[in-house]
């Protein structure tokens, strides 16, 4: 039995590209990769957003209404409901001006119990070193 | 951790100076070679001066119209087949940056 | 002899990184390798059937349909973001395996290496 430990590591911002969108959804698709495994087997991923990539995390985005497309706050509340970790670098935050009050921390509306992870990189680092695997988008 | 990142831009990418490894390669590949190529105001890239070991791809190199002599001493050149080697010999995780 | 996993998301004709990714893969298998290749985002246009070879278009399909036959290379498209950009099975190359995105997460499990290259 093995569980393989995937990072995706998003520093892209949002909507001029498919990017950070792609990150979310692959990482969600660890939901139903064992079908593809040997009994046992799973993938553990974990999201970290950093450079203008917390961006991604904004409140409040409208995508939907006014372009008709899922915005990436609707995509990391989901990534949140199905108990993914979703880790945000503290320093690029700090450099961006935002705080817990401007980002998406929870899926609590939709019954997430999991909460985002404002962390140092330092600890960003680690989880890419105990990564088995590395998706940089 | 040995972890390669992979340099397609002739720009610096900022998460460079925060990567932290065991063993550190940048790989210059598409328009990235031209920090190995280029120098700006006789000045090199400053993407050559950090703590790495540096290649660049033969074939986008010479694609660019550029020879190994033209470039800065600290790259090593290497082709496809070598890159695959590096991929599976040398390092183990990869950005693509 | 190992697996390498590489997921592509760059556009057919622009960037050249599907250019660069196929011919890794191709001097991978040459090399004794294993190579799946994961094409989601604007990647799946290399999926597409009946592209024409123009000289100042990247041309991959001959490639890609001679490393399918060698065995070692599986080349897959992401089911939503082709149907997305209107290519379904019948404008599937032959060959070119059709999944939704865990079929990259199952590759990626089995793999010694992964190159993941983002989309522009």
């Amino acid at each position: 039995m093995a569980i393989k430990k995937l990072a995706f590591i998003v520093d892209k911002l949002p909507y001029k590209a498919e990017t950070s969108r792609l990150a979310f959804t692959h990482a969600i698709a660890s939901q139903t990769v064992e079908i593809y495994l040997e009994d046992g087997d799973n993938v553990e991923p974990v999201i970290a957003l950093v450079g203008d990539g917390v961006l991604n995390a904004v409140k409040d985005q409208k995508a939907l209404d006014i372009y008709g497309v899922t915005s990436l706050e609707m995509h990391m509340k989901n990534a949140l409901l199905l108990d993914l970790r979703v880790l945000v670098c503290k320093e690029d935050m700090d450099r961006l001006g935002l705080s817990e009050d401007n980002i998406v921390m929870d899926a609590e509306e939709i019954g997430g119990e999991l909460t985002t992870q404002i962390v140092p990189f330092e600890e960003i680092m680690k989880e890419m070193e105990t990564a088995d695997h590395l998706l940089y988008f | 951790m040995k972890l390669a990142v992979f340099v397609n831009q002739y720009d610096e990418p900022a998460i460079l100076d925060r990567l932290k490894a065991d063993k550190f390669g940048i790989i210059l590949v598409q328009n990235g070679v031209y920090h190995a190529a280029v120098k700006q105001n006789g000045q090199s890239s400053a993407i050559l001066s950090k703590d790495a070991e540096f290649y660049a791809l033969q074939e986008d190199l010479e694609s660019r119209g550029f020879g190994s002599a033209e470039l800065d001493p600290k790259v090593k050149v290497i082709n496809y087949e070598g890159l695959v080697d590096l991929i599976f010999n040398d390092y183990e995780k990869f950005l693509w940056l | 002899m190992g697996k390498l996993t590489i997921g592509c998301f760059s556009s057919l004709v622009g960037s050249m990184t599907l250019d660069f990714a196929v011919k890794l893969a191709e001097t991978a298998v040459k090399k004794g390798h294993e190579v799946d290749l994961w094409l989601s985002g604007n990647g799946v246009m290399l999926g597409k059937t009946r592209q024409s070879k123009f000289r100042d278009y990247s041309y991959l399909a001959g490639t890609v349909q001679e490393l399918i036959k060698t065995g070692k290379f599986q080349i897959c498209n992401c089911e939503a973001c082709a149907k997305a950009r209107g290519i379904d099975k019948e404008d599937t190359m032959e060959g070119v395996l059709i999944h939704s995105m865990d079929w990259y997460l199952a590759s990626a499990f089995g793999a010694d290496r992964v190159l993941h290259i983002g989309g522009e």
